[in-house]
């Protein structure tokens, strides 16, 4: 494992790498809590003011929808999808034809958000008025986002696969005979840490993205970014958007936290009852 | 036709239907809803603009006239200096992000494993913030009533009435910041299941240090490695969020030219023949990589 | 064991999520949940008192609902791409009007159903970006003029020098806006002499040289536009920018920016406007056209301005506004009145050549 000396190199690198992370939301924290309209001191005025605003909670909750669902099926199809290319494609095969689901795969990587973005609404747009389906709104915007997630899982599962020996499949094939077992009880283990990583930087993403949800959003549909970024084309950079941001990370530090807490706690107790468990593989 | 081989062509044509099954969904869904999309779109780039920016007949080669530098007002140099300027950019930023990712992701892994999915998390959190917000907050930091800039001011560096941001430097430093985590979740992904016998092995052949880290661990975490450099070199070419931000647009990138000519000063086929451009560049800069990374990683495996 | 917590967390993501698609699906279509008809309005977030909203869909019998856009590009390209017949009313700003009803993005409004309309002030029903009001109706106004520091620019020149002329600010870092160019144009315009509302070519050319060469210096920090750029300045990360009067009175009145300067320049400035129009496919035209003349009443029009602290174009609402937008800030004299001016509005060709020299400009 890593050296002991080199370990203490390690976290004297990582802890101000991790400061610095967070020094901007700090700062988005502190200004979160300017004085109320002409008082001197800090205040929560901006919290107060925010939790009257019903347009910025529809926002919130239409961002987390978004993005829960989107990261949710791209990691579904980016997983299945990084596999299958890393297991069975043909190595030797050249040629357009070959080549051909690497050029689809980085597409929406490389093409700029704008362009991605018009282009799906000119093509809902077409497929709505010809057959009535997928009328701009929120499934449009699902669609988009799906796309632009998978080939983040589909690279990250990959990378993590290709570097494996491949007897490791042969062997399982051999065990299960059934391929979607093999699958099941093989793959998915080794490549678990890939997904949860995939899985988060879709949502990652997908609540960020203002242009592709912009474009394809239908009326009504206002997400987070959308609403932010409107609200300071208008009122600038206002305590409340500060408080916004920091009310969010805000719970979502304290539900990991929470979550982290909770589970080690009830590990300790299971452990103590049954003997301890065995070293576990690719553990995350 | 013997045997052997009527056997390896049946054992090729079920290779092929797995591949479909797993991958064809993925494939599809990205070709139908964005490769086809897109191909409609930029299939403007040969047409004429109207003055509202629309694409009108007759085609044209204009658009790409447009993108080597002549406009009404003739030749300019700045699109390529705006093209030079992102790649450098990119670069830079790419550097960056690699090397802080890997001391944080061996960290990650020096920790107990119950606690490492909690310290990947904490580098991807800050991301679920608003980007503009956070990057505000970034652009007070480097401001100039900030320590870094005073810092910049006591060494000469910088005049004492301006900041660091915004600037190249600011620019550079908010995309690192912006895209540190897709570095980092593939690069611990790949380094997660690192074969530790492998670099204990390593130890006796070449001692420690760099050599050691070349030797044993840099291959092992390759296929991290390059997709993360996928997932950030990309994205930061093409970003127009940080430069407007953090570089207040006075250097423009090619993304802010890009969108320029959708949005602010419409010009549909110029911006169209802009992006085929870029992503043929962007393509061209993929296939050179998987050249390179080939050679690197010894087999085809590393990269799609 | 790991593996277990793992499942538990997807599985527990994959049905929240699940529940939430189905959910998210069924609330998606408003129109589909219920009868009553739908108005669509398209505008800037936080830009109408949400009381307003409840108080006409009341009136209405129907249901309104806001969707956000950021700036009055990026909502010609959305109306341009099938958005004229997704939303039914536009809030777009008075310069691109013209432009608009040129590309048919909107159609003209009927003013007999507009029995509010002479609550209007004079100027505004018969402006010259749009005469006689006939696409657009005007929904808050304010002036262009400039905000400086004055802790650190010492008695600068009332003038567009501050922001062109290097030995008037040699040092402190200051933007010009980034949007669709009008604005900057036509301050440089007004600095070389020209006046504020050039319209020859030469001189546009001249303004955006001037623009590049304001660009090379070491202090200029780059493109922003009025609103966010004064943020910058009540932080102090600039000393000056062009900004809206609204928003300095705004920070002047709740304490956050006492200290800071605002002036019309002596070159003239300019009077923006925000206006409501009709999308040229709009499904319910009808309601529309009820919507502005809803906000056109008097006691709606106090209620609209009192929120958003932004003056106000209707002249029956006056004695019902905060006594704060009735101060010179909010409501210029008549010496500011004078030199300020609608920006001419731009269509066709003379449109295409603006925008390729505020390229250059940009570039």
């Amino acid at each position: 494992m890593i050296p002991r000396k080199l370990g203490y190199a390690l976290s004297g690198f990582a802890w101000p790498v991790y400061a610095l992370l967070y020094t901007p939301l700090a700062l988005v924290a502190y200004y979160s809590l300017a004085p109320a309209p002409n008082m001197a001191g800090h205040s929560f005025h901006a919290y107060h003011v925010l939790l009257h605003d019903g347009a910025a909670f529809a926002a919130l909750r239409l961002s987390l929808i978004l993005a829960l669902c989107s990261a949710t099926s791209a990691t579904a199809l980016g997983t299945l999808l990084g596999y299958g290319l890393c297991r069975f494609r043909s190595r030797n095969a050249r040629g357009v034809l070959a080549q051909l689901p690497s050029l689809i795969i980085y597409t929406p990587i490389i093409m700029p958000s704008l362009v991605f973005g018009i282009s799906e609404l000119i093509f809902f747009n077409f497929v709505h008025s010809v057959t009535g389906f997928l009328a701009a709104g929120l499934q449009t915007m699902l669609i988009a986002h799906i796309t632009f997630e998978i080939p983040y899982v589909a690279l990250t599962v990959f990378g993590r696969l290709s570097g494996l020996d491949q007897n490791l499949f042969e062997a399982s094939h051999d065990l299960y005979a059934d391929g979607l077992k093999s699958f099941l009880y093989l793959v998915i283990p080794v490549v678990q840490p890939a997904i949860i990583g995939g899985f988060l930087l879709g949502i990652t993403l997908s609540i960020d993205d203002f242009t592709i949800s912009f474009f394809t959003a239908g009326p009504g549909s206002v997400t987070l970014p959308i609403y932010i970024y409107s609200a300071i084309a208008r009122k600038g950079i206002s305590p409340e958007i500060n408080a916004l941001g920091t009310l969010m990370i805000g719970t979502i530090i304290v539900i990991a936290l929470l979550h982290f807490f909770i589970s080690r706690q009830r590990e300790r107790t299971r452990q103590g009852v049954f003997p301890p468990p065995q070293q576990t593989k690719g553990a995350v | 036709m013997s045997p052997a081989r009527t056997q390896a062509e049946v054992e090729g044509r079920r290779q092929r239907a797995r591949l479909w099954t797993t991958s064809g969904p993925g494939l599809v869904w990205i070709m139908l809803f964005l490769l086809i999309p897109s191909a409609g779109l930029l299939a403007i780039a040969f047409f004429s603009a109207d003055d509202y920016g629309n694409p009108v007949l007759p085609l044209s080669t204009q658009p790409f006239q447009q993108v080597a530098g002549f406009s009404l007002l003739g030749w300019d140099a700045g699109n390529i200096a705006i093209f030079l300027r992102s790649l450098q950019q990119a670069g830079i930023a790419t550097l960056a992000a690699i090397v802080i990712a890997y001391p944080l992701v061996f960290f990650i892994l020096s920790r107990p494993p119950a606690v490492r999915p909690l310290l990947l998390l904490f580098v991807i959190l800050p991301s679920w913030t608003n980007q503009v917000v956070r990057t505000y907050a970034w652009l007070e930091l480097l401001g100039p009533n900030a320590p870094l800039s005073w810092l910049a001011h006591s060494l000469h560096l910088l005049p004492p009435e301006l900041g660091l941001a915004p600037g190249s430097l600011a620019v550079t430093s908010g995309l690192a910041y912006n895209y540190l985590p897709y570095m980092i979740v593939p690069l611990y992904a790949s380094a997660e299941k690192l074969d530790w016998a492998l670099v204990e092995a390593g130890r006796d052949l070449y001692a420690a240090g760099i050599k050691l880290f070349w030797h044993t661990v840099f291959p092992q975490t390759l296929p991290g490695l390059l997709s993360g450099v996928i997932f950030v070199a990309i994205p930061a070419f093409g970003d127009y969020v940080v430069p407007a931000l953090l570089g207040g647009d006075k250097a423009m990138m090619i993304g802010s030219l890009i969108s320029a000519q959708f949005i602010e000063t419409p010009d549909w086929p110029y911006g169209a023949a802009l992006t085929l451009i870029m992503l043929a560049f962007t393509g061209l800069g993929l296939v050179a990589f998987r050249i390179f990374s080939r050679k690197l990683g010894g087999t085809g495996e590393t990269a799609i | 064991m790991k593996d277990r917590i793992l499942k538990k967390i997807l599985s527990v993501t994959a049905v929240l999520s699940m529940t939430m698609l189905t959910q998210g699906f069924s609330a998606a279509p408003a129109e589909a949940q219920s009868n009553v008809p739908v108005l669509n309005l398209f505008t800037w977030s936080d830009y109408i008192d949400p009381a307003l909203v409840t108080k006409f869909e009341a009136q209405c019998h129907c249901k309104l609902v806001e969707t956000d856009y950021d700036s009055n590009s990026e909502m010609m390209a959305k109306l341009k791409l099938g958005g004229t017949s997704q939303y039914d009313v536009v809030v777009p700003s008075n310069f691109v009007i013209l432009e608009m009803a040129d590309e048919g993005l909107i159609q003209p409004v009927d003013h007999s159903k507009l029995s509010n309309f002479s609550n209007l002030i004079e100027r505004f029903q018969n402006p010259t970006y749009d005469p006689g009001d006939k696409y657009s109706i005007p929904y808050q106004w304010g002036t262009t003029g400039m905000v400086y520091d004055p802790a650190k620019l010492k008695n600068p020149p009332q003038s567009w020098s501050l922001l062109f002329d290097p030995a008037v600010n040699p040092n402190y870092p200051f933007v010009l806006p980034k949007g669709e160019g009008r604005n900057e144009i036509s301050a440089a315009c007004a600095y070389l002499g020209y006046g504020f509302n050039c319209m020859a070519q030469d001189q546009w050319v001249a303004a955006a040289k001037l623009i590049k060469q304001t660009r090379k210096r070491p202090n200029f920090a780059g493109f922003v536009d009025e609103t966010p750029a004064l943020s910058q300045v009540k932080t102090g990360l600039l000393a000056t920018s062009i900004a809206f009067n609204g928003d300095v009175g705004n920070c002047h009145a709740d304490g956050s920016c006492r200290t800071l300067q605002y002036f019309i320049p002596k070159e003239g400035g300019d009077i923006w406007v925000d206006t409501m129009a009709i999308t040229s496919h709009a499904k319910q035209p009808a309601l529309a056209l009820e919507f502005i003349n809803f906000i056109l009443d008097a006691k709606n029009g106090a209620q609209l301005s009192n929120f958003n602290q932004y003056a106000s174009p209707n002249a029956a609402a006056t004695p019902m506004l905060q006594p704060v937008l009735l101060t010179p800030m909010f409501s210029p004299p008549d010496t500011e009145m004078s030199r300020l001016v609608f920006l001419s509005p731009l269509t066709g060709a003379k449109l295409k050549l603006f925008n390729a020299i505020w390229t250059s400009a940009m570039q």
